[in-house]
């Protein structure tokens, strides 16, 4: 079955990055194939699907998204759930258990919608500070390209300079005005602001009072984590229909297990596995590969040809390394006044500051936030621990409820080649290669925490009046994938260059966060959506150009 | 020398008293337009002749009719593409009685049936608005392409006849001048008659229903006589004048599709005073009691969940084939912002889903409508907004006919007026622009049409002949 299937750019992945290509390349009039590995399925499924989860699941946010048998992902916190898939190894294995979803729509679908840019010190860490990578270029390069992905997603944000992240001019101000604080994070912020540290309102992908792109204003259902009921938030799967009205194909169920390559090193075609283990060809004139940190690399690595013996993009042997996320700890705590977690959405603002420094030399910075979560399920299976019925369980319910904070540090980690995705021999059930991951998060990161983030911690609990608090004494995922396939203007020991492309192939595209040389100690998707803006300009005019 | 002062001082009277008398025309002028810019507010031009993301009044705005799709021209000052060579005269039998510059006439989705009873000092502003209160551009929209009758404008000249009124506008001395100011605006700019008032076999309004409810595309303009049962005679002053501001009456009703584009651009930015005419005109509309009608449709339902015997038996998930019931769809799609209860919110940004006149109806179009294209309704008092669940390309779910269908009935089952069920053929109507788009009607319309312009000839033969045989 040969051919079937043709476009001008071939778009595996729908996730936010593969989305913002695809109607990036059909508003300049290209045909556009997108090919997903995962099911597609309807908003009000997966909100049924979450309401519907046994309590003791609901913490995880893939549980209301079963994987298929031929796409699969970590489902569940299980044992045999969260090894069954990802082969994690290393000093800190447990780090790099990230929960993406490979279903149409990709992991924005229960992503918090929280769009932190890289300040302008982040992307310079080896000039300032002797450590890591330097990006291929500044952040003014980058400017207009986060202004235009802002509003792609529709983001709402502080209109005040000061309130805002990095505290530079913009090129245009926020799309929508900023959500307010609730209870919860004003008090988180005026804690913080007694220890002399800032809490910013976030920048976040969620419809401020107003709709946006026909999608509703946000109503505080408090339920981002694990699905947006009513789209309020920006997800990727809402803009599956209007990438289809616009002439895009999308493919669900199709598992790209092989890019082909010609003898001029350009990419021929991809092949994909139906679910009924068939497979299939997809010819194009150019490739976007935009499955985040973890799938593109593993799809590199299983190309493998005899042009290209460690796999495609690979001459380099930087495929698979550098693995990057924010290293997580997390604390919870018992405060003696009620906290009110959980009006508005799920997290609305950070501590940015803490992230920046002259220290960044000797150990990581990080960022600090409390959790916006309605803790009222936290509460609930405590209360029922102590034994307790009846009318006193209610009350210690509601107490546990109201007074129960969480608050998280999520900490910068350098690039280091050492921290890398291989091919398992382990084999899914398609008969694919799992990916292999070994993860240390490195002493910069460990003594940042124990120098620098945890003494911070304690403070703010201090100053928050808890009477219990308990903190975390593992590193854990943050979900922000990023390195793996590196950018730099030098092919032999970086990916991709400035516009995502492939430095071997110059028909093929990794954006995403992949490609980010370094990630500070926000959150990713904003700054991979900048970088997709980027190479979509790329993608036009490589094809426009002819 | 005495002459040459004489001269001088009335040569200097002459200039200031023309000068003034240019200023007090700049003024005249400047207070007709603000004059007219209400008035074409109060008749709702924009809803037609500005396209959405278009240039005010350029035109192009697709109208959907019952006879096929109708494009609205452009009526800025441009000398090419608008109006800009109109005289006042020409203007004037635009607006009043639907005939073009160029002699041509208007189809009757200008609602100049409504507009005859505008009076000269309102036209005049209206004209002096368009003149000079209005951007001109220069750019021509989508000509109106009618299939057969109906691209024989001609043939609106026997419609027109038989059912244009005199557009006499006559004050009732018995009623105060509120209550006339209130007629005024109902009957003729606010041209409310053009959705409330059933149409005949010829898509004239049958007068004897006046204002009784009828079908405008998917949606359906229902009835606002003031029968407490089947009309708004149940409704205030003051709740039919909240309404009217702001599109939203909780635990009654709110303004979707045109109701909502005539309250945002409209109704919402009239006067208090003009408001409130139009409400106690509106009050006194004469009754049109439907036998079906045992109670009111703002009085329907209750809340009601089964969530508690729902979660944890049997659910659906996204991996079962399973058809969805009606409950699963409600609190998929519905329950996230009008509560497990169908209570809606406490600020009521949110409607309840019983006491709703969308629920309440017998006529189901306007919950189907609502659930496929949702709201959006923006007035001072800030936006209104439900997204749609069809499937569209912005909307948030792409529910099937048959899910919407299940839906539907769930919600009028439980909140509304149970009684005849939707049906999925109910859905695929609305979903296509509502019953009157539908090939038989259009088919039946253009025949009908092409009748009368036959009776008209033979009418005109008729009078022919009698002239020649006068003659003879």
């Amino acid at each position: 079955m040969a051919n079937d299937y043709s476009a001008d750019v071939i778009v595996v992945g729908t996730g936010v990055i593969g989305c913002i290509v695809a109607e990036q390349a059909l508003d300049a009039g290209l045909s556009v194939l997108m090919l997903e590995a995962g099911p597609r399925v309807e908003r009000w499924q997966i909100v049924e699907n979450y309401r519907n989860v046994p309590p003791r699941f609901k913490q995880n946010w893939n549980a209301p998204y079963p994987a298929k048998p031929w796409a699969p992902h970590i489902e569940s916190e299980l044992p045999d759930a969260t090894t069954d898939y990802l082969q994690l190894e290393g000093p800190n294995g447990r780090a790099y258990r990230q929960g993406y979803v490979r279903y149409a729509g990709g992991a924005t679908w229960h992503w918090a919608g929280i769009c932190w840019r890289l300040h302008p010190d982040d992307m310079r860490l080896k000039s300032l500070y002797g450590v890591g990578r330097d990006w291929a270029f500044d952040y003014n390069t980058l400017e207009p390209y986060y202004t235009r992905a802002e509003y792609a997603l529709g983001v709402c944000g502080p209109s005040e300079v000061e309130l805002q992240w990095p505290p530079l001019p913009r090129s245009k101000p926020y799309p929508m005005g900023r959500i307010p604080f609730g209870q919860g994070e004003q008090r988180f912020t005026e804690a913080a602001a007694r220890v002399g540290i800032t809490n910013l309102p976030a920048p976040q992908a969620r419809n401020s009072g107003v709709s946006y792109d026909g999608r509703p204003p946000c109503c505080g259902n408090n339920n981002c984590f694990p699905v947006c009921p009513i789209s309020a938030k920006y997800d990727a799967a809402s803009a599956l229909p209007r990438i289809e009205s616009k002439g895009g194909k999308i493919l669900a169920n199709a598992v790209v297990y092989r890019v082909e390559t010609d003898a001029k090193q350009n990419i021929q075609a991809v092949h994909f596995f139906n679910p009924n283990k068939e497979t299939q060809r997809v010819v194009g004139k150019l490739f976007v590969i935009a499955c985040n940190a973890i799938e593109t690399p593993k799809l590199l690595l299983m190309s493998k040809d005899e042009r290209n013996p460690n796999g495609v993009a690979n001459r380099s042997d930087q495929v698979g390394r550098n693995l990057m996320d924010q290293p997580k700890i997390t604390a919870q705590l018992l405060l003696a006044e009620p906290m009110w977690t959980g009006v508005g959405p799920v997290q609305g603002s950070s501590i940015m500051m803490t992230g920046q420094g002259d220290f960044r030399s000797q150990h990581a910075g990080a960022m600090l936030r409390c959790e916006n979560a309605a803790l009222s399920a936290a509460g609930g299976l405590a209360a029922l621990a102590k034994g307790l019925v009846g009318k006193a369980l209610d009350t210690e319910i509601r107490r546990l409820s109201a007074c129960t904070a969480r608050l998280t540090i999520e900490h910068e980690i350098l690039s280091d080649p050492n921290n890398r995705l291989t091919l398992s021999d382990k084999k899914d059930w398609l008969g694919l290669n799992k990916p292999n991951i070994y993860y240390d998060v490195g002493d910069y990161v460990r003594r940042g925490h124990q120098e620098y983030t945890l003494p911070l911690l304690k403070k703010l609990i201090a100053e928050l009046g808890a009477v219990e608090s308990q903190i975390a004494t593992t590193f854990t995922n943050s979900d922000h994938m990023m390195g793996s396939c590196i950018m730099g203007t030098d092919p032999t020991d970086s990916v991709v260059d400035v516009d995502c492309r492939a430095h071997d192939h110059h028909n093929l595209f990794l954006p995403g966060g992949a490609a980010m040389t370094s990630g500070g100690c926000g959150n990713s998707t904003i700054t991979m959506a900048a970088l997709a803006m980027k190479a979509s300009d790329a993608i036009v005019d490589q094809l426009k150009r002819g | 020398m005495d002459i040459l002062f004489r001269f001088v001082g009335a040569a200097i009277c002459l200039m200031s008293a023309s000068s003034a008398a240019l200023a007090a025309g700049d003024d005249a002028q400047a207070a007709s337009i603000k004059r007219g810019a209400y008035i074409a507010i109060a008749s709702d031009c924009s809803a037609c002749h500005t396209a959405p993301g278009g240039k005010p009044f350029a035109g192009g705005l697709p109208i959907v009719s019952p006879v096929g799709t109708i494009y609205s021209t452009n009526i800025t000052p441009s000398a090419t593409a608008g109006i800009g060579q109109y005289s006042e005269e020409q203007f004037a039998r635009a607006v009043r009685r639907g005939i073009r510059g160029d002699g041509a006439n208007l189809y009757p989705a200008m609602p100049y049936t409504s507009y005859n009873v505008l009076t000269d000092a309102d036209i005049h502003d209206l004209y002096t608005y368009f003149q000079h209160g209005v951007e001109p551009v220069d750019a021509m929209p989508t000509r109106t392409a009618l299939p057969f009758p109906m691209n024989v404008r001609l043939s609106m000249m026997a419609w027109n006849l038989l059912f244009v009124g005199s557009g006499d506008n006559l004050t009732d001395t018995t009623q105060s001048a509120e209550w006339n100011r209130g007629k005024y605006l109902v009957d003729g700019p606010a041209h409310c008659s053009t959705c409330h008032t059933p149409r005949g076999f010829l898509m004239q309004e049958l007068t004897g229903s006046y204002l009784g409810g009828a079908q405008v595309g998917p949606w359906y303009a229902p009835n606002i006589t003031s029968d407490a049962t089947s009309g708004i005679g149940s409704w205030s002053k003051d709740e039919l004048a909240r309404y009217l501001s702001t599109g939203s009456l909780p635990g009654k009703a709110q303004a979707a599709g045109s109701m909502g584009e005539a309250v945002e651009h409209s109704f919402s930015q009239l006067t208090q005073e003009d408001i409130a005419a139009i409400a106690t005109y509106i009050k006194t509309v004469p009754p049109l009691h439907d036998a079906s009608d045992e109670q009111s449709r703002f009085d329907y339902g209750k809340p009601f969940s089964e969530l508690a015997s729902l979660r944890g038996t049997n659910p659906i998930r996204s991996d079962t084939d399973a058809q969805a019931s009606g409950a699963v769809l409600f609190y998929g799609n519905c329950a996230s912002c009008h509560q497990p209860l169908g209570q809606g919110s406490k600020d009521t940004y949110y409607p309840s889903l019983f006491h709703n006149s969308a629920t309440g109806s017998a006529n189901r179009d306007n919950l189907i409508a609502t659930i496929l294209n949702g709201v959006n309704r923006t007035t001072p008092n800030g936006q209104a907004f439900m997204p749609g669940f069809g499937g569209k390309a912005n909307d948030i779910n792409a529910l099937d006919d048959g899910q919407v269908a299940t839906l539907a009935n769930y919600v009028i089952e439980h909140y509304g007026r149970p009684g005849a069920p939707v049906t999925p053929a109910d859905v695929a109507e609305v979903r296509a622009g509502g019953p009157s788009s539908s090939l038989l009607l259009l088919a039946r319309i253009g025949i009908a049409v092409a009748a009368a312009v036959g009776l008209a000839i033979i009418l005109l033969l008729i009078v022919w002949r009698q002239r020649r045989a006068r003659m003879a």
